[in-house]
C-alpha cells in the first residue's frame, strides 16, 4: 500500500535575487513497511525531499500525498496533527530537549496528543525498552554519549506508533560502529512492526542494510552511478527503483519508483529500470 | 497542563543567571509598588481620621440648602434656628449606625492680648461631643492645660503659634472680635484653656476652638450654620448621605449633605497627589518588569529556535509553543511576585521594627513613616504582574510560534 505519494515535486529557495532549485520535479512513490534510504551528495536535495515528506515544508510545485491525505489541502494546525501521529523524526543532531529526562523526551509526542500522563509513561518505557536504553529513563540528554540519544531520538519517533518514520542523516554525528548499530535498530524494528523508515545519508558504509536506494543528484532522482546498478545490497549489489523525470523523458517512457521486495508500483507501466537486476 | 508548567520551570532554570536577574527586576519592582503601596494606605488612613476626627468634619455634615453657595452673603438666612438644630438632630440620632448629630459654627474674627491683635479664625463645637469626635485621635495632638469644657464656656484653646505671637499661654485672658450676625461688632472676654499644635504651619498661627454656646454668643445668635454628623462606620458615609437626605427632605427641610472628604480640600488635594506618584512609579516599574520579561524571553526564543522547530516537528500546534514560552512569562511574573513579597515582609518588619520619623513639608511635628501590610494590595499586585509578565513573553512567544520550521531546525 503506497504511504507517500509524490507527483513532479519541485522546490525552490530564495537567496537574495538568485532562485536555488532545490527539487526539480520529483516523482516518487514509497510503500508501507519500507526501508528506503535517500543516498546522494551534499546538496543534492535529500534534506529537501525529506522535509517534505514530512510535512514540514510545502513544495513549490507538485502534488504530496501521506498516508492518504493531500499534505497541500491541510491547515497548519491539521499539518500539526499528522506529523504528531503518523510521522515520528530523527534528526541528524538527535534534537532532544535537554531540560527533560529520556523519558520524558519519549513521552513528549505522547504529550503533544494529550496522551493521558501514565498511558505516555508505559509506551515510552517500552519504547526505550526496545533501544535498549531501560537503565539510563531518567538521564538528561547531556550526560549520554551520541549514539545513546540516537537511540532516545528512535524511541520518541516511534513511541506514537507512526506509520512513516524520518531520519535526517540519523548517523552524521556519530561514529561508524554506532551508526551501525542505529541502523540495525532502525531495521529491527522496520521489520517487526512494519513502520516505513526512511533516512537520507552519504555514508555508503550503510546502503547495505537498506531495502530500497533512492539516489539524488542535483534535484534529481537518477538511475546513474553506482547505486543505481539496482542490484540487491544485501548481496553486496544495490536494489534500487527510480524515476527521473528528466531521465524518463531521455527513455522515453514513465518510470516509476518501487520497492523491490515483491512490491507492485503504483505508478508507471514499466519495470524496465529493474533490467539492471534489481531482484537478483 | 502541570507537565507543561514543568517544561517551563525547567526552561526557566535552564538559564539561571538571566532568569534570576529578571525575577529580581521583577521582585524588587513589585516590592517597591507593594512598599509604596502600604505606605500610602496607611497615609491616607491617618489622612481620612485627621480630616474625620483631627478637623472635626465628622463623617456627614448638614447644611441649609445654598448656605455653601451664598451663606456668607447672608448668614442669618442660611443658618439652621434652634427649632431645626433639635428636629435635624432628633432624626439623624434615630437612625441607627449614628453615633452622634452636633452643631458647629465657624467664624473669623480678632484676637488681642490687651496690647496686640491679630486675627483668627476658629470653630464652635459642643466640648462634650467634640470629645467624642476626636476619641483616640486626640492622643496624637495634645493640648497643653485644658481642653474646652461645658462648665467654663469662656474657655478656649488656641493654636501653639498664634498664642505665641500674643504671648498667652493656658491661663491667660484675651479678648475676641468678631461682627455679630446684624452686622455689630461684638467683644468677649476668653481665658485660654489650653494650647495646642495643630498640625500644619499654615494654621499653627490663626486657629483657635471655642464652645458652641461662646461662639453663638458672640455672633450674637441662636442659629447654627452646621450640624455634623458622626457614623460608627466610614464606609456606610455615601449611603447614609443618601438616606439622611432623604429623610430630612421629606421631613421638610431644605438642605445640602456633604462628606467628610468633600470637605477636606486638603484630603482630597493629598490622595490626587499621593495617587499620581504611585500612578507613575507604577508606570515605571511596569516598564521595568515588561522590558526584562520581553527580553529574557526573547533571548530564550532566539536561543532554543532549534527546540522550537524540533516541537513543531514533533507535532506541538503553534498555539501551544506560544502557550509554552506565554507560560514561562507568566510563571516568571509569579516567582517574582513571591520574591518580592517575602522582600516586602522584610522590609515591612525593619520598618516596624526601628520606626523611622520625617517631617512632611508644612507639618509641624515629626510624623512616623508607617507601612500598612495591605494583602489585598499583594494579592492585586501580583495577579497583575503575572498577567503583564504573560502578555510580555506574548510578543516573543508569537515569534516563536510562526517560526518557520525547516529554519528553525536549521538554527544553530
Amino acid at each position: 500500500m503506497s504511504l507517500i505519494e509524490m507527483q513532479n515535486i519541485k522546490k525552490d529557495y530564495h537567496l537574495g535575487e538568485t532562485v536555488v532549485h532545490a527539487l526539480q520535479g520529483i516523482d516518487l512513490e514509497i510503500y508501507t513497511g519500507e526501508f528506503v534510504a535517500i543516498w546522494g551528495p551534499s546538496g543534492s536535495g535529500k534534506t529537501t525531499l525529506l522535509n517534505l515528506i514530512g510535512a514540514i515544508d510545502e513544495p513549490t510545485e507538485g502534488n504530496l500525498v501521506i498516508a492518504g491525505t493531500d499534505v497541500h489541502s491541510l491547515s497548519d494546525n491539521r499539518k500539526s496533527e499528522l506529523r504528531n501521529e503518523t510521522i515520528g523524526y530523527v534528526f541528524q543532531g538527535f534534537n532532544l530537549v535537554p531540560v527533560l529526562s529520556a523519558l520524558e523526551n519519549v513521552m513528549l509526542p505522547l504529550q503533544i496528543k494529550g496522551t493521558p500522563s501514565k498511558e505516555a509513561k508505559e509506551k515510552a518505557l517500552y519504547r526505550l525498552q526496545e533501544v535498549g536504553l531501560t537503565e539510563f529513563i531518567h538521564h538528561r540528554p547531556a550526560k549520554m554519549s551520541g549514539g545513546q540519544q540516537q537511540r532516545v531520538a528512535i524511541a520518541r519517533a516511534l513511541v506514537n506508533d507512526p506509520s512513516l518514520v524520518i531520519a535526517d542523516e540519523p548517523t552524521a554525528n556519530l561514529d561508524s560502529e554506532t551508526a551501525r548499530m542505529i541502523i540495525s535498530i532502525m531495521r529491527d524494528l522496520n521489520e517487526k512492526d512494519t513502520i516505513t523508515f526512511i533516512f537520507s545519508t552519504h555514508d555508503q558504509r550503510l546502503l547495505d542494510r537498506v531495502k530500497r536506494l533512492v539516489r539524488l543528484e542535483d534535484g534529481r532522482i537518477i538511475d546513474g552511478g553506482n547505486p543505481l546498478t539496482g542490484t540487491d545490497v544485501s548481496h553486496g549489489t544495490h536494489n534500487v527503483s527510480v524515476l527521473n523525470s528528466s531521465h524518463s523523458e531521455r527513455e522515453g517512457e514513465v518510470l516509476t519508483a518501487w520497492p523491490v521486495e515483491g512490491a507492485t508500483p503504483l505508478r508507471g507501466q514499466t519495470q524496465a529500470p529493474l533490467t539492471n537486476g534489481g531482484q537478483s | 497542563m502541570i507537565k507543561w508548567m514543568r517544561l517551563a520551570l525547567r526552561n526557566i532554570l535552564r538559564n539561571k543567571r538571566r532568569s534570576l536577574v529578571t525575577l529580581l527586576a521583577i521582585a524588587v519592582g513589585f516590592a517597591a509598588i507593594s512598599l509604596f503601596r502600604g505606605y500610602t494606605s496607611n497615609m491616607y488612613s491617618g489622612l481620612k481620621t485627621m480630616a474625620i476626627r483631627g478637623e472635626g468634619l465628622g463623617h456627614l455634615t448638614i447644611f441649609k440648602a445654598g448656605w455653601l453657595e451664598k451663606g456668607k452673603l447672608d448668614p442669618e438666612k442660611y443658618m439652621f434656628s434652634k427649632s431645626e438644630i433639635e428636629k435635624i438632630s432628633k432624626l439623624v440620632t434615630d437612625e441607627s449606625g449614628v453615633v452622634l448629630a452636633t452643631p458647629q459654627i465657624n467664624l473669623s474674627g480678632i484676637v488681642s492680648n490687651g496690647t496686640v491683635s491679630t486675627i483668627f479664625i476658629a470653630q464652635g463645637v459642643v466640648p462634650r461631643d467634640d470629645r467624642t469626635i476626636k476619641g483616640d485621635w486626640a492622643a496624637f495632638r495634645p493640648i497643653k492645660g485644658e481642653g474646652l469644657n461645658e462648665e467654663k464656656s469662656y474657655g478656649v484653646e488656641m493654636s501653639q503659634d498664634l498664642a505665641g505671637f500674643l504671648n498667652l499661654t493656658s491661663d491667660k485672658d484675651g479678648v475676641v472680635m468678631a461682627p455679630t450676625l446684624g452686622g455689630q461688632m461684638n467683644a468677649l472676654d476668653i481665658h485660654v484653656s489650653g494650647v495646642y499644635d495643630t498640625g500644619s504651619d499654615a494654621t499653627n498661627d490663626k486657629y483657635m476652638r471655642l464652645s458652641f454656646n461662646f461662639a453663638q454668643s458672640l455672633l450674637d445668635t441662636e442659629k447654627t450654620d452646621r450640624i455634623v454628623v458622626l457614623l460608627e462606620d466610614t464606609e456606610k458615609t455615601g449611603k447614609m448621605r443618601k438616606l439622611l437626605l432623604a429623610k430630612l427632605t421629606s421631613a421638610g427641610i431644605a438642605c445640602e449633605i456633604k462628606t467628610w472628604n468633600e470637605l477636606s480640600l486638603f484630603y482630597s488635594k493629598a490622595r490626587g497627589m499621593i495617587d499620581m506618584m504611585f500612578l507613575f512609579i507604577f508606570c515605571i516599574v511596569l516598564v521595568i518588569v515588561v522590558m526584562s520579561t520581553v527580553n529574557t524571553m526573547g533571548m530564550a526564543v532566539l536561543e532554543r529556535t532549534r527546540e522550537i522547530g524540533t516541537l513543531r516537528a514533533l507535532g506541538l500546534k503553534r498555539r501551544g509553543i506560544s502557550m509554552l514560552f506565554a507560560m514561562e512569562g507568566g510563571l516568571l511574573g509569579l516567582l517574582g511576585s513571591l520574591i518580592g513579597a517575602a522582600l516586602h515582609v522584610c522590609v515591612w518588619a525593619v520598618i516596624r521594627a526601628i520606626k523611622p520619623t520625617y517631617t512632611p513639608p508644612g507639618v509641624s511635628t515629626p510624623v512616623p513613616l508607617t507601612v500598612d501590610f495591605v494583602l489585598q494590595a499583594l494579592v492585586l499586585l501580583s495577579i497583575c504582574l503575572v498577567i503583564l509578565s504573560l502578555i510580555a513573553a506574548i510578543i516573543p512567544a508569537k515569534r516563536a510560534a510562526r517560526q518557520n520550521i525547516v529554519n528553525a531546525l536549521g538554527h544553530t
